[in-house]
């Protein structure tokens, strides 16, 4: 499992193969993940949409413990400290794969870094 | 400590407005009655303008700061949101240091199992130890002169969705304890653990049969027929039924009773769970000695709107119809304020003290709401609109009222918001969420989404209200001063005259306040008052972009309050004012 976003001690990343989905970002696969996401009570801790809620949101372009498909791949078969169940008991890898397709086909804000309450009107002198 | 509970037995007015207050804060509701009431006059109305800061502190925490400080003599305990740390000040030095902090070991798993931050609800003092819950389903006692730990029991099992951030209660030798998890699909309890060891001595069921309710049905107040705990659920739903104690508990020790509210069956989809679910959404009354069931009553049947009623019981002696009687007061999640008679469970009062449009009024006669069934949700059912209270409730349990026996009336938070509601089937899988709804929310009528209320108990009325542009989500305090104090979420720390609602005196406490206000006398013999400021709890989920501290989750804001963030951020301060 690599981590591009890891600082490598010395520069040198460590062997490893990465995952890559096997399925395709379409609107089927999108769709049967967003079922999956469903039931297995995703929505329950990251909120419809993967907005956020008591699990972070899976749709702002940002990731805890990273955005490859093997890392999102590893926190769902495996969970993740800090209360993501491991799903690799009940769930088949081609399932996974459906809800990392559902999760990469979300459409991540334009404007996330910053939230505004002052009209970008207003002169300043 | 001994002391003051014996006269509490010898009197006959319980919540002891005629005995001189010890300054102190022992407890969460500061006596068995949580009445919240602090019988120090120092700070009246005519200074209480005057009140300034006097000391903070952080606590290093950023959850959400609900619950409130204790004061011992002359410590004062913080118990922290998760990873729960337990701080305890000397009172008697400047600048208040610490004696000692206790870290506890606490597994961060539970974050994802806490449906609503990770918020702790507070300690209680007994048996010269300090005994509280880490939010990992452990019960902690913690000697309260040295911070060596006493004694660490599992009382709750995260694999099947229990954590446990609530406030344990004391009767006698009984340490009285419940889970969170109405979410995930958990079987409700409460126990009774022993004080001085820990041990578990009882575990009583709010649903399934009898040996595990710990009901006897004909035996005392207690007229539920056989089993009823099963008889109100379709097959073995009950299993997975909810009825969390995430709330307050109270005693009378005349009656030897304990009383506490159940929260939300689960799932949310009624539709997978016919039957009036009974003992969701109720209050119980039980013997701490056993668990024994007294008496019990429903708040809330056959639940639509996640309603959970695990808001403080307050116990007071008031003049209802006439005649002075032994009652508890309840502020339901449904929007309806309740007056009950304590000995029996006979409903005295019921009337909306927020906007309500699920019911159109509770039936004396019968105890049932009048269901306004267009309003009843379930999956078949599609998106129903428009419902109020919102599922935050007409106030919600975390933010406990207060009620003073000079005015007689009790001081409260309240939410005016309302929801729409779209069910769906789910399955419980161990240890995930298990709900099946969606619910975004909208202001109530009137523009502002909240309001701090005082309450006419006996006639079941408001008597005036301070409107707030956010939903009021703090506890209060009264004093024999007649001050009344709460805290707003976009970080106002306030007073008013408990008589009139006139606003006497506010202060920007640095993050939104979810937590309860105490008062207490200093050593140098003075009157205080202190408060945690840290936004969180359900407002962590519903206002996301509170959050600063982590750069991987970046949410927009709340719809119905998109401005919340603009005053506050997340945050952990333990402040004091005085005079």
């Amino acid at each position: 499992m690599r981590y591009p976003d890891h600082v490598a001690a010395g520069g040198n990343q460590p062997p490893a193969a990465d995952l890559t989905n096997p399925l395709s970002i379409d609107s089927a696969n999108s769709t049967d993940g967003s079922k999956v996401f469903s039931a297995m009570n995703c929505d329950g801790c990251h909120g419809g949409g993967a907005l956020g809620w008591v699990g972070p949101s899976l749709v702002d372009g940002r990731w805890r413990y990273g955005g490859t498909d093997g890392a999102m791949f590893q926190s769902i078969f495996y969970g993740r400290p800090r209360g993501m169940p491991a799903y690799g008991g009940i769930m088949s890898p081609g399932a996974i794969w459906k809800v990392v397709a559902y999760i990469r086909a979300q459409p991540v804000p334009a404007n996330v870094p910053t939230e505004g309450w002052v009209s970008t009107g207003e002169r300043r002198p | 400590m001994r002391l003051g509970s014996l006269i509490l037995i010898c009197l006959p007015i319980l919540q002891g407005n005629t005995q001189r207050d010890d300054g102190q804060w022992t407890m969460p509701g500061k006596n068995n009655a949580a009445t919240r009431y602090s019988g120090l006059a120092q700070i009246t109305v005519a200074n209480a303008p005057r009140l300034k800061p006097v000391w903070s502190f952080s606590t290093g925490t950023l959850g959400g700061h609900e619950g409130q400080p204790l004061v011992v003599g002359s410590t004062m305990y913080v118990v922290t949101p998760f990873p729960n740390v337990l701080y305890a000040f000397d009172l008697t030095r400047e600048g208040y240091p610490l004696k000692w902090k206790y870290r506890p070991e606490v597994n961060p798993t539970a974050l994802g199992i806490a449906c609503c931050d990770a918020i702790n609800r507070g300690a209680v003092y007994a048996d010269g130890k300090i005994i509280y819950n880490l939010l990992d389903g452990h019960t902690v006692a913690v000697d309260a002169a040295s911070g060596r730990e006493v004694w660490k029991t599992q009382i709750g099992d995260m694999q099947q969705g229990e954590t446990t951030p609530m406030a344990p209660f004391v009767a006698g030798n009984r340490v009285i304890v419940g889970p969170s998890g109405g979410e995930f699909g958990i079987y409700g309890w409460v126990k009774g653990l022993d004080v001085a060891t820990g041990k578990i001595l009882w575990t009583a069921h709010n649903m399934g049969p009898d040996s595990l309710m710990l009901a006897r049905p004909g035996r005392g107040h207690y007229i539920g027929d056989p089993n009823i705990g099963v008889s109100t659920w379709e097959g073995d739903s009950w299993r997975r039924g909810g009825a969390p104690v995430w709330g307050w508990i109270s005693y009378d020790p005349q009656l030897d009773l304990i009383y506490f509210g159940t929260g939300n069956p689960g799932p949310y989809n009624t539709e997978q769970r016919p039957g009036e679910n009974k003992w969701t959404n109720s209050v119980l009354a039980r013997r701490p000695g056993d668990g024994s069931l007294v008496w019990a009553y429903q708040f809330t049947p056959h639940d639509s709107w996640d309603f959970d009623s695990n808001a403080e019981m307050i116990l007071v002696d008031l003049v209802v119809g006439g005649r002075m009687r032994k009652v508890l007061v309840h502020f339901d999640k449904n929007g309806f304020a309740y007056t009950i008679d304590r000995v029996t469970g006979e409903l005295l009062v019921a009337e909306p003290f927020a906007n309500v449009t699920w019911a159109k009024g509770i039936n004396k006669r019968t105890g049932l709401p009048v269901v306004d069934t267009t309003k009843t949700t379930g999956a078949s059912r599609g998106n129903v609109k428009g419902i109020c209270p919102s599922l935050e409730g007409g106030k919600s349990p975390a933010s406990p009222s207060a009620y003073s026996p000079r005015t007689g009336w009790f001081y409260t938070a309240t939410n005016n918001l309302c929801m729409n509601f779209e069910a769906a089937p789910v399955t419980r899988i161990p240890g995930t969420p298990y709900i099946g709804a969606t619910t975004p929310y909208m202001p109530g009528p009137g523009g502002n989404m909240g309001e701090f209320i005082a309450w006419d108990a006996a006639r079941g009325r408001k008597v005036w209200g301070i409107k707030e542009k956010f939903p009021v989500w703090s506890g209060s305090v009264v004093t024999a001063g007649d001050v009344v104090f709460f805290g707003t979420l976009d970080g106002w720390f306030k007073a008013a005259d408990a008589k009139t609602g006139r606003q006497l005196w506010k202060f920007k406490v640095g993050s939104g306040v979810v937590g309860a206000p105490i008062s207490f006398r200093g050593p140098d013999g003075k009157q205080y008052i202190a408060v945690y400021a840290g936004i969180g709890g359900d407002w962590f989920l519903l206002s996301g972009d509170v959050r600063s501290d982590d750069p991987a989750d970046v949410r927009p804001p709340a719809d119905f309050a998109p401005d919340l963030a603009r005053h506050t951020s997340q945050g952990g301060i333990v402040w004091i004012f005085g005079l």
